[in-house]
Formats: structure tokens, C-alpha cells, sequence
């Protein structure tokens, strides 16, 4: 028997999950498809076990290089690899399990399986063996299959030497040398973590900064840091080939013309993700594609076909969980008939956990000088907070990016420690429409590094008190 | 059973509706189904049926009032025993007129006259008729002291040297003082007149006391007020509670938008709260408004505005004498017509129009509509026209170039894969809408033309949905029904290129008949195609007329299939 629903969600990451559970309160009767635990590459290959493993590094990194500074005598550190891996993939397992409970608590039905558009209206399940378990019938449809790692032909993954985010997360054996191939958030936070743990990293990046969608200043600091750490940087600098020669990967790549070989016992590819569009019927109802991704009508986030939704990475950038919940709730809600508010691209935050930490929201400074703003900076370093000095954590700034003609927050972007924590704050001002005043003017507690945000925002205006 | 009647939702994006007629006045039965009244909105004018059979009990709002969406406008009674008692018995404001009207006649024998308070008190000054205007006469108070007025409503009449007009009130109050009167002539920005906020009468000068209504009295008003309270509250928009962001505030300092002016700008963001985006689409239709038109008072803009009738958009110093005397009719501009106005002044100043022309002959297309018009008539029931042969060749026009079919989003090109294809409909007696035609990439030349049909009847009976006039991507209009040959029409925003079809005339043209040239008479069309030179150079502009001109010309009746 065909079982009916109001919205059937394919895809049960952070766009998915989180748009089923907001459906269910709305009072869609709703499903949920997914063949993988709940949660997505989020919960278990992304977010959530990425910062498990960065906060290993984090302790490790203190306890060996600062312990000292605090009067700490610490003898024969040594960690354990294996556990440090254990840790992360035990919290992704909790967590997902969490999700599954939660979307149960909220009456929304789960199938596990792949499923498959047969009509424009149906979904056909299928198990491991390709066996067709449940057809499921829904007025809409919400696609939120998420995305994968991008492949290019010259880089061959293979999965063992030449590896992708979730192989990195889940190694058995620490690498002694790895070549990091992108330096987005992913390629960067990686090649903290590895070097933390003593591997040898080299990191490559196409465009001329790492972390290349950050503001400049950012970018430099952090290289500067990872310099320091070790880390080999090579920008503007194209990778040719990987190849695995024995045990080794031979990297090919080209600065400026000039080609040059690095070797690793493991390379990392990390140069974005593509959306999984393909094997589950889109091409066949004829769901328009473009570039790798599902193209929708971002003021309801339709697809070409009436009653198919799509929210998410498989919509294409930015690749954020965040943007993916987002988008899933303003879809349902607009479904349902609730008056929402379009979602502002310019006021997504993003963040990489690195250390320092770097976080940012809207337009940098070369950005906003480019679409014509004329802009006013505030910047206030990290060495002038009373809190950063007590922590020890000198190392970064605040630095806010204004309209000077109507004083409108255009970006922010912060470097140091607790960076993609203090980012929030801004969020909530730029989503207000707060101006330099409002922040200047809020109190903020003594000692607390959130007070360079209103440094910088004060400094732009001549007023900063601290420098 | 008393029910509420709302302004109605017509559509996604319309937050508000102007009542534009009122068929039905109180006391009134009404039929389920009956219209009620005529709103118009940004996207469409339309009827609004009654939803059940009744008497009207309260109409709320006055024709040419503009209400959001879903506030009740009207009260009806849909129980005949509560309608006939609602019909003999006054309504509760009446009721409490009466009240006060007892004790006021009781208790107080002569009208008295309050002179404290002054503060509360509103001016309304000789307004500025325009650069060289320095006084005005006052030929007539549509108001005498006491009476109620209504932000907006006519409060007294004045004549200058240069124009006659009617000045509306600046707030909503009673009239409390006449400081100048009929035939009297003042020095421009003298105070004529006050208004109390509060319901208070003050004393005039020149009038005789018996003119004096009974219920102006000072403790009347606060019974009325206690009376009646709960009506006002429902009535007044509660609107000066609104947020404002720290952004929205900083762009209105320096833009000089007006308090006033601010809150009557629609918001769009969370719990209809005014966005940076919703004042800064405001000041960009703001400024391509006409020049501070004369009548207007610097500090009551807003209260202008919302009577075009006094408003010109002529140049300042150029005033007609015939303006003075009746020579000149005054007509206000009804809101179709103001929205054409606008749309017409926003095309011009975001497209870079350019015409292209082309003759086609329409031989074949002719011939067979005359072989054919008559059988296809009886048996599909549709008339056949040349517009339907021109639209269907545009579509597939469209489909070879799909650039025209397009929109333009700051540096993006918004290519549309369908053609939703904009009709120009003329409306009497001096109106244009331009419904479309959704997918007409998938009809034949015989599902266009029933699709016109259709279109162009709802359009002429405004039976138009929201729909059928948002969404266009390409418009053809047709001013060859009126005889005219050729012209270069406007481009209906945001799409990127409009096509003008002119009459089809039998005219003299060269032809090769065997090698050699000789004349023939040909029935010949005239084609323009206004596009937007941002996006469509000379080249597809050029290139999309000809596939048009060659499809008509090569005209082949399997498409009717």
C-alpha cells in the first residue's frame, strides 16, 4: 500500500532533518528518507566529529607548548592516536542517535533506505540490495540530499593514500607527511590538526590566500601562524597531478610556471563539494540542473517542477549546515503560508576552528570597496583585551567593516580565540540592522573578549577607549 | 450575527487594497455573492462579493482609503430579526451621541466655550501655492467649529492668483477655531484655523453662539470619548509603536524622510517591520517622483500626497491663465491611472530603450485566415486574428533567442526557460493592463489565440487574478486595431524587450516575379521591437524581428495541428 503524506523529505542532514521536524509542528504529516544515520555529513563526517578532533588538538597543543607559561610542569606528554579518533566517532554516533529520537519525539516517520523519485509525487524506497521496500506518496517533495567531496580527474582519490575529508577523520594510523590540496575551511582545519599532532603538512591553495574567501588581513595573520607552526604554505600555486608511487604520493605542482614535486605518505583532497543530483530520478522528471546543483527559485525554493522543493548544499554554495537549516525552514514555512522574511545571503556566518580561530560574516573590506560601498574600518586587537592578555591568547582582532554613508555593519571578521563564538554577536546586530551606536552603546562585561567587538566598532569612529 | 468583513488577500505579495467604490451604503441589504465593493490594488482591480446574505450595518472606511490586508473594512448582519433591530436602533457611537446630547442639554444651557490648553492644539496655516504665490483668499469652510474632520478630508477652499484648491486637514480632530474667514485674504503660512486633537472647542471669533452645535462641549467630548472608545481604538492604526532599526533610522535622518513618511512605507522584513531594503526601494521611486509639486506643505507632504487632485506635476512657472478661470476641468487620476503613470516613469529611467522595425507581408497568414477564420470559428470557437499568428511567431522567436526572454538582476542575466507572454490590453476609457499568457512556449497558434481571448475578456471585466499580471517575461502590444502603422512602445518592467504589432494596410510593394521586378499589392504589417539596450544589442534585436518577419512570411498551416 502507497502511504500518503504531506511533505516527504529526501535527505536527513541539517537541512533535512531540521526542515521534517519544523513540517511536523506545522502539522504536515511527514517522512523523512535517508539511508545513513540521521544528521548527515554534518553529524557524522562533518561538523560535529571535526570539532571533537580539534579540540583534542587544542588541549594537546596548550599542555605541550604552554603549559610552562602557566607554571604547569608537564613530563612526557603523549597521546594516543587511536583514541583521539575514538573519541570523535563515539560523539558522532551519540549525537545522530539523539537526532533519530528527536525526530520520532516529533512525530515524523523515518524510513531507512535510498529513495528514488518515480513520479513527481512519489518515492519509491529501496534497501541495501536495491530491493524496493516502501512507496511513499506526498503533495511535495523536499530535496536535501546534501553534497560530497568534488573529485578532479587529477587528483585520483583513492580513499587510502589519496583520501577525502571523512577518510581523514577516521584514520587508523597518524600520517607522517600530508600534502593538504584546498584551503577552505576544511583543507585548513585538517592541516591544523595534523600538525598539532606533529605530521609534517604541507598545504596548496589556487587562489592567493588561504582561507580564500576571508578578508585579507585574516588570511595573512593565520598564514603567518601556521608558518610559525611549521605548516608549508605554497598560494597561487596549481596542482598538476597526485600519482601514488609506492608507498608515496608524488604531487605535481605549479607556482607561477615553475613545477616542483612534494611527496606525502597521504594527500588530502579538499577542494570543495559537488551536489548529489544524480541515480535518484531527477534527471528523469527533468529537475533542472545547473553546474553540479539543483537550481531553485530562492524566494520559495522550488525547482523547475511544481511540488519539488530543494534546500541545501544540493542547491550549490555556500556549503554551510547552517544555510541548509535555514533554508529548510523558510521552505516549509512558506509552503504553510506563514509570512517569513527572505534569508539574507550576505549575513551567513562562517567559521574555521582552527587555532586561531577565524570567523566572519558579510562583506570583506576588498569585497564591499568592490561593489562601491565606501567603507569605514574599525579594528581592535586581541594584544589591547584585558581578557585576551589573562588567557593568554593575544594573538588576532576585531575588525568590522562599515557603509560610511549610512553606517550600516556591511562584515565582521575575527581572528583569534573564540572567534566563532563571539561572531554571533554581530550576527544579531547586522540582522537588526544595528549601527556602530548600537553596539558601541550596549554594555558589555568586563572582562570578556566580546568587548573588542565594541573596540572595533568604537574605533571606527574615532572612539575606541583601549588603543 | 454580526461578522466582520476583511480586505481581502489577492495575491502573495499585495499587502493592501484601495476601496475604490462602495456599492452598498449602511441599512442596506446585501445577497451572498453581491458585490460589495471595487478595490484596487498594486496588481489588480477587482469586486468584492459580499460573503453572505445580510444588512450592512458600518462601513469603516471611505472610498479611496487604503487598508492592509485582512483589517475589517465593513460589518454586516446576517440575522434578519438582529438586522432589523440593528436598522431601528442606533448603532452604539449614535447611541452615545444621544446620551451626551440629554446631558448636555440638561446641565448645560448655554455652550461653553473653553480657552486653556492651547498646546494641544494643531495650526493649519494658508498653504504655500508655489514659488510666487504670497497670499490666498478663503472662499469657503467645509467646516464649521466642532464638527469632526478626518486627516485629509476637505477642510476649507482657497484661491490664489494662480490656482483654486481644496486644502485637506493635516490630523484627524475637531475643528476648534476659525481665525480667518470666507473672503478673507492671507499672507501665506498664517494660521486660518485650529484643530483639537482632544475633542476641545475654543473660541472663534465671529461667530454667533447658536451656531455652536450642542455637543461641543468640553465634558460631552470625554463622555463620547469614554463612550465610544473602544470603536476609535479598533478604527486607529496603532501604527506609531512601530520599530524602527538603527539602520532604517540613520537613512531617514539623512535622506530627510519624514516621520510621517516612514511609517506609511510598507515593511516587508520579520512582523512587517521596515527593512534598509523597504526605504531604500521607497527613496528610489521617491526621487523619480515629479519636482515638489506646488500645493504642497513642506511639513504635511504626506497628507498631500494622498490627494492627487491638488497635486501638478507641470513645471512651476508655468501656469496657463486659463487655469484661473473654469477653462480647466480638474480631473483626479484614478489609481490604475497613477499606477501607469509610475510603471511608465520607472521603465524610462531603468530601461535604455531602442527601436527596431521591420515590414512583414502578410500574405499567407491573411490568406489563410480568410480561407479558414469562418470553420474555425464553428468548430474550435475561436476567432482567428493576425495578433495570434504575430504571438505565436514571437514565442517561437523567443525560443531562438532566449536572451529576450530574460530579466536583468544587478550584474545577472535571469534567462527564463518559459514564456509567460504579456498582452497588452487597453482598458476604456484611458487604461492598459497587461495580463500573460503562462507557458505559452507549449500552445499552438489556436491555444494563443483562445488564450488572448481570454485574457483580454477578464482584462475588460476585471475578472484579472494577481496571477495572470505577475510574472510576464515578454509583451506584444497591439496598436494596429487602432490603425496605427508603427510605434515605439515601452518596455513592461522587469522584462527586457516589447514587441508593437501595427495594422495590417494593402500597400504597393516591389516583388521578383520570373527574374524581374514588378509591383503587387500585399497586405503589409509594420513590426517594432523595443528592447533594452543594456542586454540586447542591435544584432538579436535585428535578428529576433526577422524570425518573426520569416516565420509570418513563410506561413505554414501545419502549426495549426
Amino acid at each position: 500500500m502507497i502511504k500518503q503524506y504531506d511533505i516527504a523529505i529526501l535527505g536527513g542532514g541539517p537541512g533535512g532533518y531540521v526542515t521534517a521536524i519544523r513540517a511536523a509542528q506545522l502539522g504536515f504529516k511527514t517522512v523523512v528518507i535517508d539511508k545513513e544515520n540521521l544528521g548527515g555529513i554534518c553529524l557524522n563526517w562533518g561538523c560535529i566529529p571535526t570539532k571533537s578532533l580539534l579540540r583534542n588538538a587544542d588541549i594537546y597543543d596548550t599542555i605541550k607548548n604552554h603549559s610552562d607559561e602557566f607554571g604547569i610542569t608537564v613530563k612526557g606528554v603523549a597521546y594516543d592516536f587511536g583514541k583521539v579518533i575514538k573519541r570523535s566517532r563515539s560523539i558522532s554516533e551519540k549525537i545522530t542517535k539523539n537526532v533519530e529520537l528527536l525526530v520520532k519525539k516529533n512525530k515524523v516517520d523515518r524510513i531507512k533506505g535510498f529513495g528514488k523519485l518515480i513520479s513527481r509525487n512519489q518515492i519509491s524506497v529501496f534497501d541495501e540490495n536495491q530491493k524496493e521496500i516502501e512507496v511513499v506518496e506526498a503533495s511535495k517533495i523536499i530535496i536535501a540530499t546534501g553534497a560530497r567531496p568534488r573529485i578532479l580527474p587529477n587528483i585520483p582519490v583513492d580513499h587510502k593514500m589519496i583520501i577525502t575529508s571523512s577518510e581523514a577523520m577516521n584514520l587508523s594510523e597518524q600520517p607522517k607527511e600530508l600534502i593538504v590540496i584546498g584551503a577552505g575551511a576544511i583543507g585548513i582545519e585538517f592541516a591544523y590538526f595534523y600538525s598539532v599532532f606533529g605530521t609534517k603538512v604541507t598545504v596548496i591553495e589556487m587562489m592567493e590566500q588561504i582561507l580564500p574567501i576571508e578578508d585579507k588581513e585574516v588570511s595573512e595573520l593565520l598564514a603567518k601562524n601556521f608558518k610559525k607552526r611549521g605548516i608549508e604554505i605554497f598560494t597561487s600555486t596549481k596542482v598538476e597531478k597526485a600519482e601514488i608511487k609506492g608507498k608515496n604520493v608524488v604531487v605535481t605542482i605549479n607556482q607561477n610556471g615553475q613545477l616542483k614535486e612534494l611527496k606525502a605518505d597521504k594527500v588530502l583532497s579538499a577542494i570543495g563539494v559537488t551536489g548529489n543530483v544524480e541515480g535518484f530520478g531527477l534527471e528523469e522528471l527533468g529537475v533542472e540542473i545547473y553546474k553540479g546543483h539543483i537550481a531553485v527559485d530562492k524566494s520559495t525554493y522550488e525547482t523547475n517542477i511544481k511540488g519539488i522543493y530543494a534546500i541545501g548544499d544540493v542547491i550549490g554554495p555556500p556549503w554551510l549546515a547552517h544555510v541548509a537549516s535555514a533554508e529548510g525552514l523558510y521552505c516549509i514555512e512558506k509552503i504553510k503560508g506563514l509570512h517569513v522574511t527572505p534569508i539574507d545571503y550576505d549575513s551567513i556566518p562562517g567559521c574555521t576552528y582552527c587555532q586561531p580561530q577565524v570567523a566572519s560574516i558579510g562583506l570583506t573590506e576588498q569585497k564591499a570597496k568592490e561593489k562601491g560601498y565606501e567603507v569605514k574600518i574599525g579594528k581592535f586587537p586581541f594584544m589591547a583585551s584585558g581578557k585576551a592578555f589573562a588567557v593568554g591568547e593575544r594573538e588576532g582582532f576585531v575588525k568590522i567593516v562599515f557603509d560610511a554613508k549610512y553606517g550600516e555593519i556591511l562584515g565582521a571578521h575575527i581572528i583569534g580565540a573564540e572567534a566563532t563564538e563571539l561572531i554571533g554577536e554581530v550576527g544579531i546586530a547586522k540582522s537588526l540592522e544595528a549601527t556602530y551606536e548600537s553596539i558601541v552603546k550596549t554594555v558589555h562585561a568586563h572582562p570578556t573578549l566580546s568587548e573588542a567587538i565594541m573596540e572595533a566598532a568604537a574605533q571606527a569612529y574615532g572612539e575606541a577607549i583601549h588603543i | 450575527m454580526k461578522i466582520e468583513i476583511p480586505m481581502p488577500k489577492m495575491g502573495e505579495s499585495v499587502m493592501e487594497g484601495t476601496i475604490t467604490k462602495w456599492y452598498k451604503q449602511p441599512g442596506d441589504t446585501i445577497k451572498k455573492d453581491e458585490p460589495f465593493f471595487e478595490i484596487s490594488t498594486d496588481k489588480v482591480d477587482t469586486e468584492v462579493p459580499s460573503p453572505s446574505d445580510g444588512i450592512i450595518l458600518e462601513l469603516l472606511y471611505s472610498e479611496g482609503d487604503t487598508i492592509d490586508v485582512g483589517r475589517t473594512v465593513a460589518y454586516i448582519e446576517t440575522d434578519s430579526t438582529a438586522a432589523a433591530i440593528a436598522k431601528s436602533t442606533p448603532s452604539k457611537v449614535a447611541e452615545a451621541k444621544k446620551e451626551v446630547e440629554t446631558i448636555v442639554e440638561k446641565e448645560v444651557s448655554q455652550p461653553q466655550i473653553v480657552t486653556d490648553d492651547k498646546e494641544s492644539l494643531i495650526d493649519i496655516p494658508m498653504p504655500k501655492m508655489g514659488e510666487s504665490v504670497m497670499d490666498g483668499t478663503i472662499i469657503r469652510w467645509y467646516k464649521k467649529i466642532g464638527e469632526s474632520v478626518k486627516k485629509d478630508e476637505t477642510i476649507f477652499e482657497i484661491s490664489t492668483d494662480k490656482v483654486d484648491t481644496e486644502v485637506p486637514s493635516p490630523a484627524e480632530g475637531i475643528l476648534a477655531e476659525i481665525l480667518v474667514n470666507e473672503q478673507e485674504t492671507v499672507e501665506v503660512g498664517t494660521i486660518c484655523g485650529r484643530l483639537s486633537a482632544h475633542g476641545k472647542v475654543h473660541a472663534a471669533p465671529k461667530i454667533e453662539s447658536e451656531k455652536i452645535p450642542a455637543y461641543t462641549d468640553d465634558s460631552m467630548h470625554s463622555i463620547i470619548a469614554q463612550n465610544v472608545n473602544d470603536v476609535i481604538e479598533e478604527k486607529k492604526d496603532n501604527s506609531s509603536s512601530k520599530f524602527y532599526s538603527p539602520l532604517v533610522l540613520n537613512i531617514a535622518r539623512q535622506e530627510k524622510i519624514g516621520f510621517d513618511e516612514l511609517e506609511n512605507i510598507a515593511g516587508t522584513g520579520t512582523g512587517g517591520r521596515v527593512t534598509k531594503n523597504d526605504v531604500l526601494n521607497y527613496l528610489s521611486k521617491r526621487t523619480k517622483q515629479p519636482s515638489e509639486p506646488q500645493v504642497k506643505i513642506e511639513q504635511k507632504r504626506e497628507s498631500l500626497e494622498a490627494k492627487p487632485s491638488v497635486v501638478y506635476s507641470t513645471p512651476k512657472k508655468d501656469f496657463d491663465a486659463s487655469y484661473v478661470g473654469g477653462g480647466v476641468e480638474r480631473i483626479p487620476m484614478d489609481n490604475i491611472r497613477q499606477k501607469i503613470m509610475h510603471h511608465m516613469i520607472n521603465s524610462r529611467d531603468t530601461s535604455v530603450h531602442v527601436t527596431a522595425l521591420i515590414e512583414v507581408d502578410m500574405s499567407k497568414v491573411h490568406k489563410y485566415i480568410q480561407k479558414n477564420k469562418d470553420s474555425v470559428a464553428k468548430q474550435d470557437g475561436v476567432k482567428l486574428t493576425y495578433m495570434s499568428f504575430v504571438a505565436h511567431a514571437s514565442v517561437k522567436a523567443l525560443k531562438e533567442f532566449p536572451i529576450v526572454n530574460s530579466t536583468i538582476e544587478g550584474n545577472t542575466i535571469l534567462q527564463k526557460r518559459f514564456i509567460n507572454l504579456g498582452i497588452a490590453v487597453a482598458l476604456e476609457p484611458n487604461g492598459l493592463i497587461v495580463p500573460n499568457i503562462k507557458n505559452a512556449q507549449d500552445k499552438n497558434v489556436l491555444g494563443i489565440a483562445r488564450s488572448i481571448v481570454d485574457v483580454a475578456e477578464r482584462a475588460r471585466t476585471k475578472k484579472l487574478t494577481p496571477d495572470d499580471i505577475s510574472g510576464g517575461t515578454f509583451t506584444i502590444t497591439n496598436y494596429g486595431v487602432f490603425g496605427t502603422l508603427f510605434g515605439t512602445p515601452i518596455i513592461n518592467q522587469p522584462e527586457v524587450a516589447i514587441l508593437g504589432v501595427g495594422a495590417v494596410v494593402k500597400k504597393p510593394v516591389v516583388v521578383e516575379v520570373d527574374g524581374i521586378d514588378t509591383i503587387a499589392i500585399k497586405p503589409i504589417m509594420y513590426l517594432t521591437l523595443a528592447h533594452d539596450h543594456r542586454l540586447i544589442d542591435g544584432m538579436v534585436g535585428g535578428r529576433f524581428l526577422k524570425s518573426i518577419k520569416d516565420t509570418l512570411e513563410n506561413f505554414d498551416e501545419r502549426v495549426l495541428g
